[in-house]
């Protein structure tokens, strides 16, 4: 049994945890959720020995517990399943398991054979179809976070962590996940799960943590809650719609998608995007969405096919003259293709318009913090000023400076890709507005998303996508996730 | 109520002063100044650091060049071997007996050409610029051996010793550094490439032309280099072939120290220049206490971890 008592961690200006007291049961799944910045994290770290230094107590078993470092949690029973993973590719998965803490013969050469023999035994009992002799670097990211759990095995831990582990994953990979951790709870671990989705935590905990603003909100047994009732809790205020109510807008024709194929990537896509329209693209990661959404953006090059803007064929062999002519995009990879990370807020928001904000040849920069500061209170963006370095923000207000940026540029037809990826319930509604909005002035959008109710509850159609194909067009409708997920999976020939 | 004002003043005025970026910089300007000026009687003195600004002109010129490579993430081991093939390559004009007004464009035209190599070769293939320009740097040093088998040009006709008299090297040393502080902090330009180190991806994403502007900062690089060696003619009065050795490291030391961030998207023009006086203060004043040059190099480096544990502090505490 895991004890919190009155754990409070402060940063300046910020108090993480204010005063949390909680119990974690061992051998349950307990879920951990909350908006970011809500104090989950700081939690997470202060168990897994990051933070060492906070207010009050923390007792696993009656005996209270100070860890100096990760090494120290792991080495009393802790092991953390970060969401960035940290095994290390060029390394074999036997090597991953026991980095560290090699076993070895006289002399310290590394045995070897006990590695082979334990690591076979622990993956076995996961079931994980893995060569232990594998590089970890060739293995899915489903797999390598199974070498993460196999490494927390091996250490012998009565308590595993698990932050946001399915962030990364498809949802067949998901699917995977969920027995292993049944498998690990049989044998008397303890888990926690820290997640973002919902729907998830209920599937697989048996107990489930709300926070709010550095606060434990409460604690509630799986049967005795729903859905509503936690989300209410996250957001403090009921959100009964997840949803902006939309109403359709359909205007002219901006963008029309003729035959266009790339090899290995996508094939013979057409579609027709209109203004006021947000169009939907479900499918599965690898189904070919996010390539064919740069080749329009003209980030990578169309083998075959056209691309027309306002009936007027365009190719576009530069982002730039994407933008110039009213395209913008949206990356899924917010801090690798989306975030200048160690650049100002400012500077991040100003990068797409600054021939808009220059006079003459001089930037003006009192024009640009007025902008700035326009679409940063627009948007509400928390931060202590604009020239705050952008990768301090949290996901969702760094996805607001990347949303400033495009919306700046004035353009007709936006490629939002993942727009609400790995940021919280509020703030996924406030992205949802904004796109709502954009419909409202007569922009067309292009809504990539892997998560299917939100692909289902804002778009006006959606696309589904297998293997670089278009293989259904739903009106909003006629779709039911049953149904798009059928056509999703291959399970329905057009 | 007017109190309180005045003290958030004061505490924003604090902050803000940590937050310039070349505070530490000139912290150490300011410090080694102080100390020269007590230990060495005659250092303070408008000659001593009219000597001293002499002699950071040619380095000088190149971190500043090197300066806006680094900002977009890139370096360029190269600048030394473009100066001395700018003047080697150039020179062999003057031999064939050329007029000036050719052999300085023809000079500078080799400093393009050269930049160019650098900046086609980065922007095409997929290899870190340190080592596509430590390639380019042996190829265009070979090349000067190979075309002078080694020989010095001299006599140099006194025409060419215009350029490196009086105060006509710093003059052009101001020109240029006046000019990038303007470009990096107000242009279009200046900002991009900050983006282009802060997130390339991001940056080509968000329009900004990446390429092209990685293929300028390669080319203005190379054509400073070049200025930088046809200054060093003028001082010195003849050509050698190993002209510019260590350029490459003690620009990017400069660069460096002056706060410029190694991995591209921070630092600054001015930052560099202080970087440069720094290093000529501390060259002059080992030398005025006649302690061996070799010195220079061991504080060099200290100041170089320094520099950059100093920048790591004040990243961590953002």
């Amino acid at each position: 049994m895991v004890t919190v008592r009155n754990v409070s961690k402060s940063f300046p200006g910020v108090k993480a945890l204010d005063d949390v007291s909680m119990t974690i049961k061992t051998g349950e799944v307990h879920g951990l959720v909350g908006e970011n910045g809500a104090g989950k994290s700081t939690l997470i770290k202060i168990l897994s020995g990051i933070y060492s230094d906070y207010d009050g107590e923390i007792f696993i078993d009656n005996s209270i517990i100070e860890f100096s470092s990760v090494h120290d949690a792991q080495r009393n029973g802790v092991a953390t399943i970060f969401q960035e993973l940290t095994t290390i590719p060029e390394l074999t998965v036997a090597e991953n398991m026991f980095l560290g803490r090699e076993p070895m013969k006289f002399a310290g050469i590394l045995d070897f054979d006990r590695m082979k023999e334990i690591s076979l035994k622990t993956l076995s009992f996961l079931d994980a179809d893995i060569d232990p002799s594998v590089i970890v670097g060739k293995l899915s990211i489903a797999n390598q976070q199974i070498v993460e759990i196999c490494k927390a095995l091996v250490l012998n831990s009565k308590i595993i962590i698990m932050d946001e582990p399915t962030s990364s994953l498809t949802e067949h990979e998901i699917k995977g996940l969920f027995p292993l951790i049944n498998r690990l709870q049989e044998k008397g671990i303890t888990i926690l799960y820290v997640s973002h989705k919902i729907d998830e935590i209920f599937e697989i905990c048996d107990t489930i943590s709300v926070f709010r603003d550095g606060k434990h909100v409460g604690t509630k047994d799986k049967n005795n809650t729903n859905s509503n009732e936690i989300i209410s809790m996250m957001v403090g205020r009921s959100l009964d719609m997840l949803f902006p109510e939309r109403e359709s807008n359909k205007k002219n024709l901006v963008l029309s998608v003729k035959n266009i194929s790339k090899e290995d990537e996508f094939e013979n896509v057409s579609f027709d995007l209109y203004e006021g329209e947000i169009l939907g693209f479900a499918g599965l990661i690898g189904a070919g969405r996010t390539e064919m959404a740069k080749a329009i953006f003209g980030a990578s090059r169309i083998d075959s096919g056209q691309v027309e803007l306002y009936e007027k064929s365009k190719h576009f062999n530069h982002p730039q003259q994407a933008l110039s002519n009213g395209i913008a995009y949206l990356s899924e990879d917010r801090k690798g293709e989306g975030l200048m990370l160690n650049l100002s807020v400012r500077e991040n928001i100003s990068v797409s318009n600054l021939k808009k904000i220059a006079k003459r040849f001089f930037i003006n920069k009192k024009y640009e913090k007025e902008i700035v500061n326009f679409y940063s209170n627009k948007f509400k963006i928390k931060m202590v000023h604009i020239d705050q370095i952008v990768e301090s923000l949290s996901g969702g207000n760094q996805q607001k400076v990347i949303i400033s940026r495009l919306l700046m540029t004035e353009s007709r037809v936006f490629i939002f890709d993942e727009p609400t990826r790995g940021i919280d319930v509020g703030a996924k509604y406030e992205i949802y507005k904004i796109m709502d909005d954009l419909t409202q002035e007569g922009k067309g959008i292009i809504f990539i998303s892997s998560e299917l109710p939100e692909v289902l509850g804002i778009s006006d159609r959606i696309m589904c996508m297998l293997e670089g194909k278009l293989i259904k067009i739903f009106n909003k409708d006629e779709a039911n996730p049953e149904k798009v997920m059928r056509v999703l999976t291959g399970g329905e020939a057009t | 109520m007017k109190n309180v004002k005045q003290n958030n003043y004061a505490s924003r005025f604090g902050r803000s002063l940590w937050e310039v970026k070349e505070l530490p910089i000139i912290l150490y300007v300011a410090v080694m100044i102080i100390v020269f000026s007590f230990v060495i009687p005659g250092f303070f003195s408008i000659k001593n650091f009219e000597n001293i600004s002499r002699q950071i002109t040619t380095i000088g010129i190149v971190s500043l060049g090197m300066t806006l490579v680094i900002l977009t993430g890139g370096i360029d081991l190269s600048v030394g071997a473009i100066l001395s093939f700018a003047i080697n390559i150039g020179g062999q004009g003057i031999i064939l007996g050329w007029p000036m007004w050719i052999v300085y464009p023809f000079m500078l035209m080799l400093g393009f050409i050269l930049g160019w190599i650098n900046g086609f070769l980065t922007t095409r293939i997929a290899v870190p610029a340190l080592i596509i320009t430590l390639g380019t740097m042996n190829i265009y040093r070979g090349t000067i051996m190979v075309i002078t088998k080694g020989k010095y040009i001299t006599p140099i006709p006194t025409a060419y010793d215009f350029i490196g008299g009086g105060y006509i090297p710093f003059i052009i040393f101001a020109i240029v550094l006046v000019l990038f502080i303007f470009i990096t902090l107000r242009t279009k330009f200046g900002r991009n490439l900050y983006a282009i180190g802060g997130g390339e991806v991001s940056s080509l994403y968000s329009g900004v032309p990446v390429r092209k502007y990685k293929m300028v900062v390669y080319i203005v690089s190379g054509i400073l280099s070049a200025l930088a060696g046809m200054i060093l003619v003028g001082k010195s009065g003849f050509i050698q072939p190993q002209a510019g050795l260590n350029y490459d490291l003690n620009a990017i030391a400069a660069v460096v120290i002056g706060g410029t961030s190694i991995f591209g998207g921070s630092g600054s023009i001015l930052g560099t220049f202080l970087g440069a006086i720094l290093m000529g203060l501390i060259l002059a004043g080992l030398t005025m206490l006649a302690i061996n040059p070799y010195w220079q190099g061991l504080i060099t480096g200290f100041l170089i971890i320094f520099a950059i544990s100093i920048d790591s502090i004040r990243q961590m505490r953002r």
